[in-house]
């Protein structure tokens, strides 16, 4: 093996925060994208409380469709979050098994 | 890579290093350049088409429609929607199978507009080796002047960027009149932003990143390859083993393999890995170190092809199948669907209506004798041409549906609102029957009809 192509490969990683930040925020990002469609296109926002008592939840239905994406992310982006943390967090397990960074690495 | 091939770039991700892919031509960055262009032309090109006074292709989303060329479609027809999703689903399986990540190397958005950065990173600060040298060299004015034009260029790009992402959901020519006086509304304006925000970041900063931590794809493709579906691959049989070697000397009888170990199929890779190592998944494809190893090839008079296109079963000597149970099964499936979708599409009904009770009262005894029940007729044209529809009903003897006649006029792509009386003779039901309305447009003679409830007092 050439020893100048060996030494380079771990070196590239971003840090463990940067990756968490990842990969809580762009998988619920696309699934807030998905909600945000299916929810409106059954429900047009600016019908939501849009009786004569109380005024429509929403100005526009921009607006609404912003607040509902937004709404959306928080909500799945918590979702990932606690499953990183839990994830992160396992103990390790009988033997046999391994710790999550070492499945890590050895399933590259 | 040598150590000196990466080094941070001091910004956002302040651990990880950069990487300077180098730039190589060769036929497969010709076909990938080219691919660029023309989802790039698509991208910035179709808001601007105009079909029949309208944008061509608009999901007007203020108005709950969405416009593709002659096809509107309403949030009822969601249902296509979700078909097309599956649809595009499936196409990738069926392509993954069969070649491999072409997706990641060709098509994605995110390798694209990578390519378009890099191409303005070029332009700027030169070529690879001129880009690491400016990164180290001190503050000067070249340096300021050099990296502010990359930074001008980048912003300017990725704010055109989001400008057309948000003309494909609100009309592009007003909206490019709203920013020329700069009276965009706050959403259009944050939703420029935020998608420029967001060209801006994850292609010029995060690039490969995406692809190595963010992307699901990379993960689970591997799910769908099997021996025959096409990667791109180092033949290690005639490559090892690896090693330099003087020009024209006999390497073969040194017990050397193809392999010059010249590094340039690392070098160029957009995502730092090496090939020779075998498949991996931060490979996306892109066949940068096939034309560099095809140039090396060249060079030293040895046969191209020591990387490339190939399947699992061609490098071990075996037959090469593109029929197989696997692509048979997600191309039927791709064949029936694509045609369902078709078939459905061309023959989904192009007029509706929607009955709703009036909540104020139940019914009326007339002083006629006749029954009375309102409704509120909600008519929808999706159409690309103005109807005027006949309203009439059934479900009760003697029947009569009595509204402001004797026809309606709905314009295309509108919903009219319009109230309707329905009238039966009294004593004829007891509490309530099913009646249905139905509009027929004259003389096109297009019909829906919708089900509603008819209530009578029980005597």
């Amino acid at each position: 093996m050439d020893p100048q192509t060996e030494d380079y490969t771990g070196q590239r990683r971003w840090p463990r925060l940067w990756q968490d930040v990842a990969i809580v925020t762009w998988p619920s990002f696309l699934v807030a994208a998905v909600a945000t469609m299916i929810c409106f296109a059954f429900i047009d926002p600016v019908l939501i409380g849009n009786d004569d008592y109380p005024p429509p939840a929403f100005a526009s239905r921009m607006t609404g469709y912003a607040v509902g994406f937004f709404f959306f992310w928080l909500i799945s982006a918590l979702s990932s979050l606690l499953t990183l943390y839990l994830a992160r967090t396992e103990k390790p397990g009988p033997p046999g098994t391994a710790l999550p960074d070492q499945r890590e690495r050895n399933s590259q | 890579m040598n150590s000196h091939d990466v080094q941070s770039d001091g910004g956002l991700y302040e651990a990880r290093q950069k990487i300077y892919p180098r730039e190589i031509s060769g036929r497969f960055q010709r076909l990938r350049t080219i691919a660029a262009w023309v989802l790039l032309g698509i991208y910035y090109l179709l808001p601007w088409i105009q079909w029949n006074g309208r944008q061509a292709v608009l999901f007007d989303l203020p108005e709950r429609k969405f416009h593709i060329f002659g096809l509107t479609l309403w949030p009822q027809d969601f249902f296509f929607l979700t078909w097309l999703l599956v649809i595009a689903a499936l196409s990738l399986f069926f392509f993954t199978a069969l070649a491999g990540r072409l997706f990641c190397g060709y098509a994605c958005p995110q390798t694209v507009w990578t390519e378009a950065f890099l191409w303005m990173e070029r332009k700027t600060e030169g070529t690879r080796s001129q880009q690491m040298k400016l990164s180290k060299a001190p503050w000067s004015a070249e340096k300021l002047l050099r990296k502010g034009a990359k930074q001008f260029l980048w912003i300017t790009f990725a704010l055109w960027t989001g400008f057309t992402f948000v003309g494909y959901f609100t009309p592009i020519v007003e909206l490019a009149g709203k920013i020329a006086s700069f009276s965009t509304g706050t959403w259009e304006t944050f939703w420029v932003l935020f998608y420029g925000g967001a060209t801006y970041l994850n292609a010029g900063y995060m690039r490969e990143q995406v692809c190595k931590y963010m992307c699901p794809y990379a993960r689970f493709q591997s799910a769908m390859f099997d021996r025959d579906t096409l990667i791109i691959t180092y033949d290690e049989a005639r490559g090892e083993p690896r090693g330099a070697r003087k020009k024209g000397s006999d390497y073969k009888a040194k017990g050397l393999g193809d392999c010059v170990s010249c590094t340039m199929c690392v070098q160029v890779c957009p995502t730092g890995i090496d090939i020779r190592q075998g498949l991996q998944y931060e490979c996306i494809a892109c066949a940068a170190c096939i034309d560099a190893c095809d140039e090396v090839m060249d060079k030293v008079g040895y046969p191209r092809g020591l990387v490339r296109y190939d399947t699992q079963h061609g490098l071990d000597g075996e037959r090469r199948r593109i029929l197989r149970p696997r692509t048979i099964v997600y191309g039927t499936l791709l064949a029936l669907l694509i045609t369902g979708f078709a078939v459905t599409l061309t023959s989904r009904n192009l007029v509706g209506v929607d009955v709703i009770r009036d909540r104020n009262a139940l019914y009326r005894e007339r002083a006629d004798g006749l029954i009375e029940n309102v409704y509120n007729l909600k008519i929808v044209n999706k159409d690309d041409q103005a109807h005027e529809f006949r309203i009439s009903g059934e479900g009760i003897p003697g029947l009569i549906v009595d509204y402001l006649g004797p026809t309606v006029y709905v314009a295309s792509g509108q919903v009219q609102s319009i109230p309707v009386r329905v009238q039966v003779p009294g004593g004829s039901l007891q509490g309530g029957a099913d009646v249905v309305i139905r509009i027929e447009s004259v003389p096109a003679g297009l019909t829906a009809s919708s089900k509603a409830r008819f209530i009578a007092p029980v005597n």
